[in-house]
């Protein structure tokens, strides 16, 4: 293979989504048949022998793109010379915490793995956050990371941006593959705002606006953006475990489209709301429609945003400054 | 896509496995990406919110190959019109559980659902054996099929095969898929012969016997077979989990390379005995080396075995020739 190896970390590697995403990365279907892996796997020692298991079980799986694969409990070594990191592991929000408890404590991890990507990563190093509250693990993270460039931190939005399109989709009965341009603004929450009104649609041959293959306004107003924002929810009552496999397949897509390009076709992502032409504050870390080539996303500008959508732009970005205000006001207090 | 859809119906489909494999198919890596695929699961009724959520999850995927997906408890509607049965479910051994007792449960159950596929499937079926004993529940399924070519029945020691040929390449210091012609003889279970003897390792850019890039004979004739043989049961103890990434990664190898061809590779499948020119005894169904191509395969014929790879393609056959005799007493007394 021409390609040198591109080094991939993984944390909380042991866990769920991780395992259907390893299989995913280690295949090839995410960088490329022809780009050769070294797989990083990072979780916390009581995970220590489940995650010797993966290793065992991506061995047997002969992927040829896997040039390596290690597992570690150490964050240090685990960061070192990364060009790629994921951040899956967060910690849970229990039964009976509270929001802001449980942004406190990922807040302190979050300062904690940025600190470090910014002493042993790469300075190319392209970070996607999932993690939740992602938006806010990721601006945190961000923050402890002065010395990386702002864009090359990312939280996902594109589970929900694939859960959007398959709500179109079937909608408007067609596949999901006919179904372009649908966008998630703002924070991976129930404030997330599923936006349609730029889609389009590919129905018999011919290129239709989303609203137009839907024939239903007030469906795109209501239940539309609902079911979306309640999506993982109904997974979970579903199958008593979260949305593991839609997840990896959506950090897959956004991992790809960013790195490989996406060809014109329009993406979430949660980036930095710097310089943005939305209205949406600076100093976030906010999801918008972006195009991406060459390893570079660039937002999709000049959208008309309606009054509608200017009022859920507007509630979902304050949800956020809300966020980022608590985490920063609790880790001054804890370094004081 | 100009093929016409090919039935799929995974069984066991709410399961560990299965989750893994489902992605595995959807996504167009078994078939091929030009290959639409109408996906049915088919799980007992306590599952059935569970493959719900998985539909959810499928349908979140947007994969492109996906034509449908539906999830059933009704075998007969599961099992109509299809042109590929990957039957992962089975009873599973529980603690306290003699081996006779998991035959006899399962013998039942592949009975059922040979003469299911006898009367609804298409003629032309692909039948893939997954769930244990893999090798005597493919028996009995086609036994109880007669109107259905034998050799389109099969069970699965892929994963074993895979296993072994990691095991090579770790020895060899190659990576897997430098290592070829590794095969796994007999019953997917601890009497299989791991056989390297016949392999190619390609190192340095030369091609070797995998026993001479190995050096180490005494190797390939113990701790060789024995790993391989119980890798399985490390990687429960290590995950507390069964192999669901590698078991699915095997599962769509056998399945690609059955019906896509394998490219004169040599895979190891479990298929009839009958006709065979090793000297194992007909009426089985016995894991050998073969090649494929247009949708059949072929054993590959003249392999020379040594007296030490006789004694334990021997010892399988008998293992397997136990199990077929035992179920199929037990189903007369059944029946009676």
């Amino acid at each position: 293979m021409a390609k040198s190896p591109m080094r991939v970390v993984v944390t909380g590697a042991a866990g769920q989504i991780s395992y259907s995403l390893l299989a995913l990365i280690a295949r090839g279907d995410v960088f490329g048949r022809d780009q050769p892996v070294d797989l990083v796997m990072l979780d916390l020692p009581f995970a220590k022998d489940a995650l010797e298991g993966v290793v065992m079980e991506l061995q047997d799986c002969a992927f040829p793109s896997l040039k390596s694969v290690t597992a570690t409990c150490d964050q240090t070594e685990a960061f070192t010379d990364i060009d790629v990191a994921v951040l899956v592991g967060a910690f849970p929000r229990k039964p009976g915490m509270e929001r802001n408890d449980m942004l406190a404590k990922n807040a302190e991890i979050f300062k904690a793995q940025g600190a470090l990507l910014n002493t042993v990563a790469k300075k190319t190093v392209k970070v996607l956050v999932v993690g939740n509250p992602a938006n806010t693990n990721c601006l945190i993270a961000q923050k402890y990371a002065p010395t990386i460039p702002k864009e090359n931190f990312s939280a996902l939005t594109r589970l929900d941006q694939n859960r959007a399109t398959a709500q179109i989709a079937a909608k408007a009965g067609v596949t999901s593959d006919k179904v372009s341009q649908i966008t998630i603004w703002g924070n991976h929450s129930a404030t997330q705002y599923p936006d349609a009104w730029h889609g389009k649609v590919n129905k018999d041959g011919a290129e239709v606006a989303a609203s137009a293959a839907v024939n239903d306004d007030a469906w795109l107003k209501s239940d539309f953006i609902t079911t979306v924002q309640k999506r993982g929810a109904a997974v979970l009552a579903a199958r008593k475990l979260s949305s593991a496999m839609s997840a990896a397949k959506a950090i897959g897509d956004h991992l790809h489209d960013w790195i490989v390009g996406s060809e014109g076709r329009w993406v979430s992502m949660a980036i930095t709301s710097d310089g943005n032409k939305y209205g949406v504050p600076e100093g976030l870390i906010y999801s918008f429609p972006v195009t991406c080539e060459a390893g570079v996303w660039t937002v999709v500008n000049g959208l008309e945003i309606s009054e509608f959508s200017r009022e859920k732009l507007t509630v979902t970005a304050e949800e956020l400054s809300g966020e980022a205000k608590y985490a920063a006001e609790f880790l001054e207090k804890a370094s004081a």
